[in-house]
């Protein structure tokens, strides 16, 4: 089957183009070797034709600045590589062309039959623009189609224009003309290049040596060859880049100028917009409300959404187990399958609606604005303006967050940034803090107005992003690089979100989370479901015939009983050995066995230690976060009868659940984006350290 | 006259005319950054932070000493 890429600059529109030709049909996976996002469909050309289109990430040149910019060169350098395209359908915004056809000269110098997508011509056209598309086809001896993502305007001439391109390109001259002309050296270098590795295009022979180091394709005699040719003519690349650059511009910038006819420019909205959006004091303002709203959004709209996805799974449990036989396989269905599928499905409405609030925000062009706002902040921490956009995801779930991570272009804060998130308050820390903060602050008001415990909810937040920031901040002092760090970026013009594309994001990432985080958290759950349900068979006996003698002692009904023998099973059970195991390691925290239990089951996943405490207290039978709250205030220790959850207590046990990496899907991805097991290793050991020295110093202090 | 970027008041602008740093000449160029393009300072960033410029009409930021390398003549407001 043909492949067709869809390349471009950042900001043309190509995914709302890709998202028009494919639709639904799409495929997410890598780039090979690379943790660059590789989007693909299957595209129906007029003649009946199908091909596989690849949506390339945005770049402005085959010089790349960045992650992303490098996939394109390594690719289309490469004509052995699987995703080397036959055709490529080149998107440019045409309100700006002037600025985005650098990328589409070299496409063009490469050989590799290309077309020209004119995109966002519905607003060119609202906009009195009048363009000479005969002119600019004449020019690049290529087909240009004016399109637009949003509208869906002439895709259909677009398909067409694709499968003509095609067929001509089997029978096409490959000798065509290139636009640029290389000077002497670059002539000597490439053709030297071209005999000793075998390259037939004298363009691509170019760029090979420019990029011979960092090429992934090029054998290691084959680096040493080029290296040894560029030496010997005295060829210098960054100079030469630049000319070139230059020549490419100076060639297309005057047919442009005759081919664009704009009425004079005036203040637009978006600049008006800016003015106040990006003020220098005023800007952080707005964003800290921003995000106020869109927490509050979060909170607000996911709460019916996840009391339905509750009760839904608590009834189809309560239904199975009524249906079924009294054994060990219902039990693993109900307690382990349906809970650990409950655990995840009850946070996809937030992760949905926090990814619908955040792609709105970039669709719009605002996240581009909090990227220049913050810059100058993240720099002091050894992250880059980009990271905000990371910092703020990872207030949903840390694991599309780090992903997220791959715009900036420098190693260094790519990486403190991936160490940074994951102390930021995920959602799963949500139900912890709402059980445990009652034990901590009374409820009431501060100041008659203030919600006391919403107060100290937004405290813990602060916490995490302080420690977020704290922990980039040493890390900077450890991770060194020569790497050059830059901010440099075009801001697009506000424009209005195209639903499609927020859709198609949320639908995406929603359902990476689902099948990626939740296939952990199942199988986490179950593997917990058979530690607290199997133990030393005799002890387990000694248990479930201590627990029913004590009930019959108490007539308890026969809920409590079942409540009651879950905990003393659970008690005898190998978890409940590895909990008494870690107790004196957690003592000086103030936590008891139970809560070494709980704390290492949530290790899987948060969201389980609120489970997990439910079973221990043998209120497994309800859900409810109150409840839980209440059967909490009554533990006493057994030797001593004081109270376990007091203040000190439970403020360290927040502490513990602020800080540490509990998370298992949070280090596998940071494992496959950083490339081996070096930095999720050092990143549990100290985000679990600092918990640990945060718990103590605060149970210390109030008890 | 030849005035860094950095050497601008919001509002002020000017042509650039060449840069003074290759490799954040090279990254400005692919994005349409050149000699020869207009640029004018929109806003400055307080505490030494970003510039945004308006270069052609197209909205760039760039941290301060990117901006320092970007020399520009003939001031116009």
């Amino acid at each position: 089957m043909n492949t067709v890429a869809l390349a471009g600059n950042p900001n043309s529109g190509k995914s709302s183009l890709f998202n028009q030709l494919t639709g639904l049909r799409q495929k997410v996976a890598n780039f090979p070797g690379v943790t660059v996002e590789k989007k693909s469909g299957k595209l129906q050309l007029a003649d009946g034709q199908e091909v596989n289109l690849v949506d390339f990430p945005g770049a402005y040149s085959l010089y790349p600045n960045s992650e992303d910019e490098r996939v394109v060169l390594n690719v289309l350098a490469n004509p052995s590589d699987e995703n080397f395209p036959d055709v490529v359908v080149y998107v440019a915004d045409i309100t700006s062309l002037e600025k985005h056809l650098l990328l589409l000269t070299q496409i063009k110098d490469l050989g590799i039959p290309s077309l020209l997508a004119l995109n966002m011509a519905d607003v060119a056209e609202r906009s009195g623009m009048v363009i000479d598309i005969a002119r600019l086809s004449d020019f690049l001896k290529m087909p240009v189609v004016a399109v637009s993502g949003r509208t869906g305007m002439n895709v259909a001439a677009l398909r067409q224009a694709i499968s003509d391109v095609l067929e001509s390109a089997t029978r096409a001259d490959k000798t065509i003309s290139p636009l640029y002309q290389p000077t002497l050296v670059e002539q000597k270098v490439a053709s030297e290049a071209q005999q000793r590795l075998g390259i037939e295009n004298p363009y691509r022979a170019l760029l090979t040596a420019h990029h011979a180091e960092k090429l992934p394709h090029l054998k290691k005699d084959e680096k040493e060859a080029l290296r040894r040719i560029c030496e010997a003519e005295n060829f210098k690349s960054l100079p030469l880049q630049i000319a070139e650059t230059m020549r490419r511009y100076e060639l297309f910038t005057p047919v442009l100028q005759k081919s664009i006819a704009r009425k004079a420019d005036k203040p637009t909205r978006s600049d008006r917009l800016d003015a106040v959006l990006t003020q220098p004091y005023l800007a952080p303002i707005i964003f800290f409300f921003i995000m106020f709203l869109v927490f509050q959004a979060i909170f607000a709209w996911a709460a019916y959404p996840m009391d339905w996805i509750e009760a839904g799974f608590a009834w189809a449990a309560d239904t199975l187990k009524q249906h079924m036989p009294v054994a060990w396989y219902t039990d693993l269905l109900t307690d382990g399958v349906l809970s650990g599928l409950g655990g995840i499905l009850v946070f996809v409405p937030q992760i949905a609606i926090l990814f619908l609030l955040v792609t709105i925000l970039e669709e719009v062009g605002y996240m581009a604005r909090a990227v220049f706002i913050f810059d100058k902040l993240m720099q002091q921490f050894g992250l880059n303006g980009r990271s905000v956009v990371a910092l703020v995801a990872g207030g949903a779930c840390a694991i599309p967050a780090i992903m997220s991570t791959r715009t900036i272009g420098n190693w260094r804060e790519r990486l403190l940034t991936i160490l940074a998130t994951p102390f930021i308050s995920c959602s799963a820390r949500i139900p912890v803090y709402t059980v445990l903060i009652g034990f901590v602050v009374p409820p009431g008001r501060v100041l008659g107005v203030f919600n006391a415990q919403g107060l100290a909810f937004m405290c813990l937040y602060l916490l995490g992003i302080v420690a977020a920031l704290g922990a980039a901040w040493v890390f900077k002092h450890f991770v060194k690089s020569s790497e050059p760090s830059w901010l440099m970026m075009q801001l697009p013009p506000y424009r209005l979100p195209v639903w499609r594309n927020v859709w198609q994001t949320i639908w995406e990432k929603t359902s990476a989370f689902v099948l990626g985080a939740g296939k952990v958290i199942l199988i986490a759950s179950m593997v917990l479901w058979a530690l607290a349900s199997f133990g030393p068979p005799a002890k387990m006996e000694a248990a479930q015939a201590e627990a029913t003698s004590i009930a019959q002692q108490q007539h308890l009904d026969e809920t409590a009983t079942a409540d009651l023998v879950a905990a003393y099973r659970i008690e005898a059970s190998y978890v409940g050995h590895l909990g008494k195991f870690i107790e004196p390691a957690i003592r000086p925290l103030g936590f008891d066995w139970k809560i070494g239990i709980a704390l290492i089951t949530s290790f899987a996943a948060r969201e389980v230690f609120v489970a997990t405490m439910a079973t221990i207290y043998s209120i497994g039978s309800t859900g409810d976060e109150a409840t839980i709250h209440d059967r909490l205030a009554e533990a006493h220790n057994p030797q001593t009868g004081a109270k376990i959850y007091t203040t000190a207590t439970a403020a360290s046990l927040l502490m513990f659940d602020v800080f540490a990496l509990q998370c298992l899907s949070t280090i596998a991805v940071v494992r496959r984006e950083t490339g081996g097991w070096k930095w999720p290793i050092i990143q549990f050991t100290f985000m679990g350290a600092l918990a640990y020295l945060g718990s103590w110093m605060v149970f210390n202090l109030l008890s | 006259m030849t005035n860094a970027v950095t050497q601008l008041k919001a509002g002020f602008g000017g042509r650039i005319s060449h840069f003074t740093d290759e490799r954040i000449a090279g990254k400005l160029m692919t994005m349409g950054v050149l000699p020869g393009s207009e640029v004018k300072v929109i806003r400055i960033a307080p505490f030494n932070g970003g510039y945004y410029l308006k270069v052609d009409g197209i909205n760039v930021v760039v941290r301060h000493n990117e901006a320092s390398s970007i020399m520009t003549t003939s001031d116009f407001e």
